[in-house]
C-alpha cells in the first residue's frame, strides 16, 4: 500500500516529466506551426483571386504560395480614415510582427471603429492591380470571415473566399466547402449606377438585381444573412481607403 | 441579458448531446432507466457548472499571454483542464458520500464516469474557442449541463416505453437507442430558428 | 466504460506473437468492437465523419494514443498509487493527445483546423480510458500495446465505413481534401481530374450534366447515428451472440 507522501511525489514527478516533454515539443514545433498557419491564411487570400492564377490554389505547394506572395502581392495596412499606416502603428496595435498580414480581424472587431486597422493585399497580374480586402462577421453558430478581391475601380468584384469557425457542415459550411458559392460573387458590383454604396447581398429564392445579389444556400438562411451583413459592413469600413485611392 | 442569452442557446439550440453529440458514451450507457438518468444528469449539471468558471480562470489568468506568467502556455491546457475536472469529480464524490450516503449508493458508480464524459471537457474547450467572458462561461456551464440533463432524461423515458414495442431482435437496445437519438437530434434542429437575442429582450 | 469493464487478464508465458496476441488484434474488429459492442468513443465517431480523409487521420491519432497510453500505463501499473489512479491515467492520455495535436498543427495545419476541438476530445474518448482500466492496468506492456492497436483499428474501421457512406451520399465525393492521388470521385468540370465526376458536363454521366444531387441528411452529424444503428443491426444479424435480450 502506498502512503500519501509517495502519492504526492509520484504525481509531482509525472506532471513535471510530461510538462517538460510537452514544452520541448511545443517550442520545437512552434515556428513550423506558425508558418503553417500563415500559409493557410495566404492560401485563403489567394483563392479569392483564383481566376487570375494559372493553378488551383489547393493544388499548389506551400512554396508556390509563398513565392506568389513574395513576387506578386504587396501588402498595406489602412486605418479607419483610409490612410496607409506604418509598420510601427501595426506593432503599436498589438501585432509584434509589424506586417499587415499579422493583423487579426477578430481582434480588430472588438476595438472601437475609429481605432481599427485593416489589411489590404494588392495582387498584380498582367499589369493589372487587384485589391484583396478582409471582412469578418457572424454566422449561425460562430464567426465567419472572408477575403474579397476588387478591381482597381474599387467597384467590380474579381472573386471572394470564405471561411468559418463552426457552421453546420453541408449547410452554412458550404460558404467555404462549395466553390460554386464564392464563384457567384465574380463580376458583382459594390456601387449602383448612381454611385451609391450598395454592397452585394446573399438572397433567398431568386436574384432580382444581378449586379448586387447572389443566390443563397438553401437551408442556411442565417449564415447567408451573416455573409450579407459582413460584406456590407466590412467593405464599407474600407470606403475611406477607396475614396483616397480614387483621389 | 448575456447570461440568459447564452443559457438558452447552450441548453436548447446548441444542446451538447443533440447538436454536438458530446457525452454520448454515458448518455447511451446510463439511459436505461429514468431514475439513474436523472441522478447522472444532476451530477453533470453540477460538475459542468463548477468546472467551467474554474477552467475559464485557469485559461485566462494562468495560460494566456496576459496571465501571471506572461507566456503562451496553452499547450498545457488539456492537462490542466482534465486535472480540474478529475479533481472536481473526486470532490463531488467525497461530498456526496459524506452528506448523502443514499444518493451516493445510487449514483456512486456513475460519478467517475463523468470525468470521461466528453461533454465536460468539450464544454471547456468550446468555451475557449468561442472566447466567452466569465459571466458567459458560467451561463454556458449551467445551460450546457441543463441541456444534457434534459436529453438524457428524455431518452431514458423513451427507452423505458420502447421495451413494450416490437423491435427486430438485432436492433433491440443499443441499435434502437442510436436511431432514437438521431430522431431526437433532428427534432432539436427545429429549435435553431430561435433567436436568443430576441428572447433576452434585445 | 459501459457494458464491458470486466477485467480481462491474459495468462503469462506465451510466445511474443502467438494465438492470444493475434486475438487481441482481431477481437475488437468483430466480437468486441469498441463502437458497436462496447459503446465507447461515440462522440468523435459522429462529429468528424462527414469526410473520409479527416476520419482516417482521426482513426490514426486515436490508435496511436490508445496504443501508447496502454503501453505507458502498463509499464507504470505497479507504481501507480490507487487513490490517484484516474488522474495519473488522464495525465498520460492528455500528454499523448497534446503531442498528437502539436505534431498535426505543425505538419498538417488544414486537417488540424478541420478537426479542431475533436483532437482534444480524444482525451475523453472513452475507448482510451476504458482500455486502460479494463486491460492495461492488469496486463503486461506488449499485450497492452497490441490491445490498444486492435481497439484503435476496430474504432477506425467503423469510422471509415461511416465516413465513406456520408461523404459519398452527402457530397458526391470521396477523399475530398486529401492528396491528389486519392481523388477518385469528386465534383468538377475538368475532365480527368477525377475518375468519376459527380458534377461534370463530361466524363462519366456527362449526358445529364451535373447528375448527382447531394443528400443533405447525410452531411449532418445525425446521419451517423442512423448509420451506426444500421451497422449494429447488420452486425447483430450475423453475430447472434451479441443480440440484446433485455
Amino acid at each position: 500500500m502506498h502512503n500519501t507522501r509517495y502519492t504526492l511525489i509520484f504525481t509531482l514527478v509525472l506532471t513535471i516529466v510530461s510538462a517538460t516533454i510537452l514544452s520541448l515539443l511545443f517550442f520545437g514545433t512552434k515556428d513550423r506551426a506558425d508558418l503553417a498557419a500563415k500559409i493557410f491564411e495566404k492560401r485563403a487570400i489567394l483563392s479569392s483571386v483564383g481566376t487570375l492564377l494559372d493553378k488551383d490554389v489547393s493544388q499548389m505547394t506551400d512554396q508556390e504560395v509563398l513565392d506568389i506572395f513574395k513576387n506578386q502581392v504587396e501588402q498595406e495596412a489602412v486605418d479607419a480614415q483610409g490612410n496607409v499606416v506604418e509598420s510601427a502603428k501595426i506593432t503599436q496595435s498589438g501585432y509584434n510582427g509589424g506586417l499587415p498580414e499579422d493583423i487579426e480581424m477578430a481582434k480588430e472587431r472588438k476595438k472601437p471603429e475609429d481605432q481599427r486597422i485593416y489589411p489590404v493585399y494588392i495582387f498584380s497580374a498582367n499589369g493589372e492591380k487587384v485589391y484583396i480586402l478582409s471582412v469578418r462577421g457572424n454566422g449561425l453558430w460562430d464567426e465567419i470571415w472572408g477575403n474579397v478581391a476588387v478591381k482597381s475601380d474599387f467597384n467590380t468584384i474579381v472573386g471572394a473566399s470564405f471561411d468559418h469557425k463552426g457552421e453546420t457542415p453541408g449547410l452554412g459550411a458550404e460558404i467555404k466547402d462549395n466553390p460554386a458559392f464564392s464563384a457567384r460573387f465574380r463580376g458583382k458590383e459594390l456601387y449602383d449606377n448612381q454611385g451609391q454604396y450598395t454592397s452585394v447581398a446573399v438572397v433567398k429564392g431568386g436574384v432580382k438585381d444581378p449586379d448586387h445579389q447572389v443566390d443563397g444556400i438553401s437551408g442556411a438562411t442565417i449564415t447567408s444573412n451573416g455573409v450579407t451583413e459582413m460584406l456590407y459592413r466590412g467593405l464599407k469600413e474600407y470606403e475611406p481607403f477607396f475614396n483616397k485611392e480614387k483621389g | 441579458m448575456d447570461f440568459i442569452n447564452v443559457f438558452i442557446k447552450s441548453a436548447f439550440i446548441e444542446n451538447l448531446v443533440l447538436a454536438y453529440f458530446l457525452g454520448m458514451c454515458s448518455y447511451l450507457a446510463v439511459s436505461k432507466s429514468i431514475k439513474t438518468a436523472f441522478g447522472l444528469g444532476l451530477a453533470v449539471i453540477f460538475v459542468l457548472g463548477i468546472t467551467m468558471p474554474i477552467n475559464w480562470v485557469i485559461n485566462e489568468k494562468i495560460l494566456g499571454e496576459n496571465g501571471i506568467f506572461h507566456t503562451d502556455l496553452t499547450f498545457l491546457r488539456f492537462i490542466l483542464f482534465i486535472a480540474v475536472i478529475a479533481s472536481m469529480v473526486q470532490l463531488v464524490e467525497l461530498v456526496i458520500e459524506k452528506f448523502s450516503p443514499a444518493l451516493y449508493t445510487s449514483l456512486g458508480i456513475f460519478l467517475p464516469l463523468i470525468t470521461v464524459n466528453c461533454a465536460i471537457l468539450g464544454g471547456s474547450l468550446f468555451m475557449v474557442s468561442r472566447e466567452y467572458n466569465f459571466t458567459q462561461s458560467v451561463a454556458f456551464g449551467l445551460g450546457g449541463g441543463f441541456g444534457w440533463f434534459l436529453a438524457i432524461v428524455a431518452i431514458a423515458a423513451i427507452r423505458e416505453k420502447m421495451r413494450y414495442s416490437n423491435v427486430p431482435a438485432p436492433l433491440r437496445g443499443l441499435g434502437m437507442a442510436f436511431i432514437l437519438t438521431g430522431l431526437m437530434g433532428i427534432a432539436f434542429m427545429s429549435l435553431m430558428g430561435i433567436d436568443p437575442a430576441a428572447l433576452a429582450g434585445k | 466504460m459501459a457494458e464491458a469493464t470486466v477485467k480481462e487478464v491474459v495468462q503469462e508465458k506465451e510466445p511474443l506473437f502467438g494465438k492470444k496476441e493475434k486475438k487481441l488484434l482481431t477481437d475488437p474488429l468483430n466480437d468486441n468492437n469498441p463502437i458497436t459492442v462496447q459503446v465507447l468513443g461515440i462522440c468523435s465517431a459522429l462529429a468528424v465523419t462527414s469526410l473520409v480523409y479527416p476520419s482516417i487521420v482521426m482513426a490514426i491519432a486515436v490508435t496511436l494514443v490508445v496504443a501508447f497510453s496502454n503501453l505507458f500505463t502498463s509499464l507504470l501499473r505497479t507504481y501507480i498509487p490507487k487513490q490517484v489512479r484516474m488522474i495519473v491515467q488522464l495525465v498520460i492520455i492528455a500528454t499523448l493527445v497534446t503531442v498528437v495535436e502539436l505534431i498535426l498543427k505543425a505538419f498538417n495545419y488544414a486537417i488540424w483546423k478541420q478537426l479542431s476541438v475533436f483532437i482534444g476530445l480524444i482525451i475523453t474518448n472513452c475507448i482510451v480510458m476504458g482500455r486502460l482500466e479494463a486491460f492495461a492496468m492488469a496486463n503486461k506492456p506488449w499485450r497492452s500495446f497490441l490491445d490498444g492497436i486492435g481497439n484503435g483499428l476496430g474504432y477506425g474501421g467503423i469510422l471509415v465505413i461511416i465516413s465513406i457512406i456520408r461523404e459519398l451520399f452527402g457530397k458526391g465525393t470521396l477523399f475530398a481534401g486529401s492528396p491528389a492521388a486519392l481523388n477518385i470521385i469528386g465534383p468538377s468540370n475538368e475532365i480527368n481530374k477525377y475518375w468519376i465526376n459527380t458534377a461534370s458536363s463530361s466524363g462519366f454521366g456527362h449526358w445529364v450534366g451535373s447528375w448527382y444531387f447531394n443528400n443533405n441528411l447525410m452531411v449532418l452529424s445525425t446521419a451517423s447515428l442512423f448509420i451506426i444503428g444500421g451497422i449494429i443491426w447488420i452486425h447483430r444479424t450475423y453475430n447472434k451472440k451479441l443480440v440484446d435480450i433485455s
